[in-house]
This record gives structure tokens, sequence and C-alpha cells, in this order.
């Protein structure tokens, strides 16, 4: 075990490496300059500045295997680079934003879960009896509807019908744990309910898997009881895989809710990276992706290890 | 269901039995399918339907008429620009038909090229192209598209690219490791011992014995790909103004006048919610034929089976003892 982890963890460097260049490679290809919008701010307010000199304060006048190369270096020392247009560094917007997002999308997974998993434990108990149809009927329904939509009602209708109005100004959790819960929890429940049709019928499906083992058939055979054969044989097994489904989901969290905080006014990375891509500002585009991947990455490598310690007959190597 | 285990898992006379499979196990994939086609006429024939026609590629406003309700006139009303919304509505079946269609085919297509190459030449093509495939997972979907929306610009043509290539290349995972279980094969290493080339052995040995698996990939990606790119267009990387789409009607009129004119989001959300539920189950109930796991429900693993068994045999053994 510990010398897989040790091969995993080095793996994650080459990895690591070719995100960098996929990204940074993305980055260069988006046409429409950024030094042109330089120029323009510069010109807006009454300064002048000559296109050579404005590539030239931004670092684009080297050529692209240059840039690449003092960004990688900027990077193993922590060093993002700059905004173009906000005059922070790239890390000091990155961690202000990523605390944000990381709440939503753990608020959002743990409510995800919380419906998800009974759900689904409840149409595998009973294949194809009532309950199971509307249960997974309503599943699809909810994973058809598009979540601006859903959204856009929730944000109104309650509004003008109960003058309910979900605030859309940002309060750290530090400071007010309530106001932030009062704004971050119908976001959640949004991102929750639209996200759980396709885990419902996830968790149903490798439940029924596991019913389907021969040592669940013994255990019915033998007479144990409901209740028994249910937790103790196919709902303790079934967790194999629904561990991983949603160590899967919690990868996405960062990059998975732009819609959400974007209908929701929340400043989190997501929005962040649409506006740095709308105003190309490649700098703080490249960093967001690049934060993104590589907690996908760790997330994915932990998601692993736990997979591998829950059940040793799998053998990852 | 008896008639259902019998086909063992493939299509063997192809599509007409298919169909009458579909049809006899599977009522709802199948009312789906019926569903999606209803679209794909709408929109072929959206030009003889809309009670309001296109003018050269693009819906004139009537503003004296904005924003009206549904009335005998508009079925479904107007639009904030005085636009007949059902003829909006048919014409935007169109594009999320273009779309769809052509993205599921395209991206499918990417997969199996992928898969399939990568499977077959082996060696250390596929170790490079598998970990960039690594590399390539693990920057989130969402953002690769908005990338790539912000690089090819608005327009149809664009959106095919952006919604079919990052889904092609995620999906290539599944059709190599199902290629790979048929490469090893005894048929495909006697063809290679008879001299068949790689691109022979692809197209002649390989990819007929993952056809399931790809069917199964293109009836899955239609939904998706739908809701993909009503996204796309609420974040405003999306098709050029003027072309009719359901996501973009949705986004930038059905949002802001929710409230004053509800029928506005209602039509478009609808329909983009009965098309992505039509597709998700037919790509199930195609799953449910195609992968042989998946069938049969519980079967004889289900509880009332070993309790009739088990009484059965409990009825068996007194009926020796007593005699």
């Amino acid at each position: 075990m510990g010398k897989y982890v040790i091969k995993r963890v080095l793996l994650l460097i080459p990895t690591m490496l070719l995100v960098c260049v996929i990204v940074f490679a993305l980055m260069r290809m988006i046409p429409g300059s950024a030094v042109e919008q330089v120029v323009y701010n510069y010109k807006q307010n009454g300064m002048v500045i000559t296109y050579e000199e404005a590539e030239a304060k931004l670092g684009l006048d080297k050529p692209a295997v240059v840039q690449f190369f003092i960004w990688i270096g900027g990077l193993l020392r922590g060093d993002m680079g700059k905004c173009l247009f906000r005059g922070d560094t790239v890390w000091s917007v990155i961690s202000a934003q990523m605390p944000i997002t990381l709440e939503l999308g753990v608020m959002t997974l743990l409510l995800t879960i919380i419906i998800s998993i009974p759900l689904g434990l409840i149409c595998a108990a009973h294949p194809d009896s009532p309950a199971d149809i509307i249960i997974r009927t309503l599943a699809i329904v909810l994973a058809s509807v598009p979540v601006f939509w859903i959204g856009t009602m929730v944000l109104v209708y309650p509004a003008v019908w109960w003058g309910f109005s979900i605030p859309l100004t940002y309060v750290s959790i530090f400071d007010n744990f309530f106001a932030n819960m009062r704004m971050f929890l119908v976001p959640a429940i949004v991102g929750a309910i639209t996200g759980a049709g396709n885990n419902i019928r996830a968790v149903r499906t490798m439940t029924l898997e596991v019913m389907r083992q021969d040592y669940v058939r013994t255990a019915w055979a033998k007479g144990a009881k409901e209740s028994r054969v249910m937790y103790q044989h196919a709902f303790r097994n079934a967790l194999i895989p629904v561990i991983t489904l949603f160590g899967g989901a919690a990868a996405g969290i960062l990059g998975g809710n732009v819609v959400i905080e974007n209908m929701f006014n929340i400043p989190g990375i997501g929005q962040q990276l649409v506006t740095a891509l709308s105003n190309r500002d490649y700098p703080l585009a490249q960093g967001c992706t690049v934060i993104m991947a590589i907690f996908v990455m760790i997330v994915n490598l932990v998601v692993d290890l736990a997979y591998k310690w829950c059940d040793p007959r799998v053998n990852l190597e | 269901m008896s008639k259902e285990k019998k086909s063992s898992g493939k299509p063997r006379n192809g599509f007409v039995e298919f169909m009458t499979l579909l049809w006899r196990t599977k009522k709802v994939a199948f009312f789906g399918m019926v569903v999606l086609i209803l679209f794909i006429l709408v929109a072929i024939f959206a030009d003889f339907i809309a009670p309001q026609k296109m003018e050269n590629g693009l819906l004139s406003s009537h503003l004296m008429e904005a924003a009206q309700a549904p009335s005998l006139k508009h079925p479904l009303g107007t639009d904030a620009m005085g636009v007949d919304l059902l003829s909006y509505m048919i014409y935007g079946a169109r594009t999320s038909v273009i779309l769809g269609v052509s993205c599921t085919i395209l991206s499918t297509l990417i997969s199996v090229i992928i898969g399939v190459a990568s499977a077959v030449i082996g060696g250390k093509f596929d170790l490079f192209l598998q970990r960039f495939i690594d590399a390539w997972q693990c920057i989130p979907g969402m953002l690769i598209m908005l990338i790539l929306m912000t690089m090819l610009g608005a327009g149809m043509g664009s959106m095919i690219v952006v919604l079919s290539v990052p889904g092609g290349i995620g999906g290539s995972r599944m059709i190599r490791s199902a290629a790979i279980s048929v490469k090893d094969s005894g048929y495909c290493n006697m063809s290679k011992m008879l001299g068949g080339k790689n691109l022979w052995r692809m197209i002649h040995h390989v990819l007929p014995n993952i056809l399931p698996l790809v069917l199964m990939n293109l009836a899955n990606s239609l939904g998706g790909t739908i809701m993909m790119e009503a996204t796309l267009n609420f974040l405003g990387f999306g098709v050029n103004v003027g072309t009719p789409s359901w996501g973009y009607i949705l986004t930038s009129q059905g949002r802001s006048k929710m409230y004053t004119a509800p029928w506005i989001g209602l039509a478009p959300g609808l329909a983009i919610t009965i098309m992505v539920f039509a597709a998700a189950m037919f790509g199930d109930g195609v799953r449910d034929i195609l992968d042989p796991r998946l069938k049969g429900g519980m079967g004889s693993f289900s509880k009332e089976k070993i309790g009739k068994i088990a009484k059965k045999y409990m009825a068996s053994k007194k009926a020796q003892e007593t005699a």
C-alpha cells in the first residue's frame, strides 16, 4: 500500500505538467489579444501606451515557449503572476474565492448524498414496485430540467408570492454564520436536487448489482431476516461503488458549479473564470484552471486510495 | 421477460428485431424514441408547420405585438420582440436537433477512433495518448467547453465542435477498454498472425464486436448534448443572436420576464425538459437491452423466488418424512 501511494503521488507530477501544457496551449489559442485591451484601458484613463510597450509589460513579447517556462517556473515557486486588469496577484484572487466555491460545493454534495443514497436504496430494496417507479421517474425528470430554469423560478416566484427573497450579496461564514447560510442554502438545495437525479439511479443500479450476488441469495436462503440481509449483506457492499460515485462528484465541486454561482451571484472561482475568459485575462484564467485540475487530481487520488482501503480485493496496480 | 432473456444481449436480425424488442420490453423507452422522432420531424418540416415563416434566416419582430399572452392567433404567446413564440419554438427545435444529432454522432466517432486506435496500436502510442487523456480529464469539462467556445467564437459550427470534442475524448476510455478485450481474443490474434494490418483488424474485427457499446454511447449522449447547449447559452457562450434556440430565449428573455410574461420561459424550459427526458428514457432502454449485465431485473435472486423454492423444498422434505 505504501509503495502504491508513493507511485501514485509520483505519477501526479507528469500529469500535472501535461495539464499545464494543455491549459497554456488552450489559452494562447484564444483570439483577441489582451494587449489591445490594455492599450484601450490606458486610453480610457487618459494615458498613452504603444502596442509594443503594452506587450512587453505583459510579457507577451517573448516566444510562447519562453513564456511557458516563465509561467511554470513561477508556478513551482508558488507565484502565479499578476492579474492583467485588477492589480492583484492571481494567487490572492484565487485564495479569496476558492473557499466560497468549496463551501457551496461541499454543501451541495452533502445534500445530494443525503437525498440520493436513501432514495436509491429504497428503489433497490423494492425493485419495480410503485415507489421505485415513481422515484425513478422523478429522478429522470429532475435530471432533465435545466438547472438555470429552476433556479430562476426559485429566485422569482417566492419573492413575488411570499416576499421571500434570497440575499444576493456575499457574507463570509466567519462574519455572520446565519446570513451566510441564508445565502448558500437555497443554491445548494437547487444544485443538489438537480444533481440528485442521476445519482439516485446510479445508487439503485449499484445496489441491485450487489443484490444479485451469490452471497445475498445464500443469506436469503439461510432465512436471514430482511433487515439483516439488506443492511449487512447488500447495502454494506453496495457502499463501495457508491463511494467512487460520490468521490467523482467531489472532484467536480470546484469546477462544476459555474451555473449556480453565476445565477445566485456567488463570487466563486467558477464565476471568476468566466469573467477572466471574456476579459482575456490569461494569468488569472490559467491559474484558476490549473488550481481546479490539481484539486481534481488530488481528490481522485484520495478516492482511489479510499476505494482500496474499503475493498481489499481491489488490485489497483 | 423470458423473451428478453432468450435473445442474448445483441440484436440478431438487425434493426426491426431491435425495435420489436424495445416495444415489447421497454414501453417507456419506445415512447421516448417516438417523442424524439416527433421532434426531428418538427425540425425537418419547420418551414411548413410554423405559423410565422423565417425570412432570410430571421424571424421578423412585430413590436406592436410584444409580450402577448397566449391567444388563438399566437398559441404560445409572443416574446419581448413580438415574435410568435410557437414559430420560435419550432425553429428552435431545428437548432436543437441539428446540434443534438451531429454532436452525438461526431463525439461517438471521436471516441471510437481514439479508443479503437489506442487499443489496437498499443505500445508507446497508447501510453502517451492515455496520459494525455488523463491530464485532459483533470480539467473540468465545463471549463474546457468555455475555453473552446471563447476560442472559436459564437455560432453553430463552433457549438458542434465544442459539444462533441471534449465528450468524445472523455468517452474514448470506455471504448478503449472494450476494444482491448476484443483485441486480445483468439480471432484477432489469428488475424494478426495471418498478416492483418492494424487498420484491417480495427474495421473487421474490433469494430463489429464493440458495436453494442457504440450504439449505447450514441443513445446516451443525446440528452447531455441538448442540456449542455442550453447551459452554454445561459453562460453567454452560445449560438449567434438571431439563431432560434431554446436555451437562448430561456436565458435572454424567459428569465428577465419570468414574472411579467411567464409563458416566454415556460415553453422553452418545458421543451428542453421533454426532449432531454425522452432522450434519457430512450438511452436507458437501449442500454438495458444491449448491456447483458443490467438485464432481467432480480430474476432468480429475488426474495420471493428464493422463498418459494425454500417452501417447496421444506414441503417435499416433510412429505418424505411422513412417508
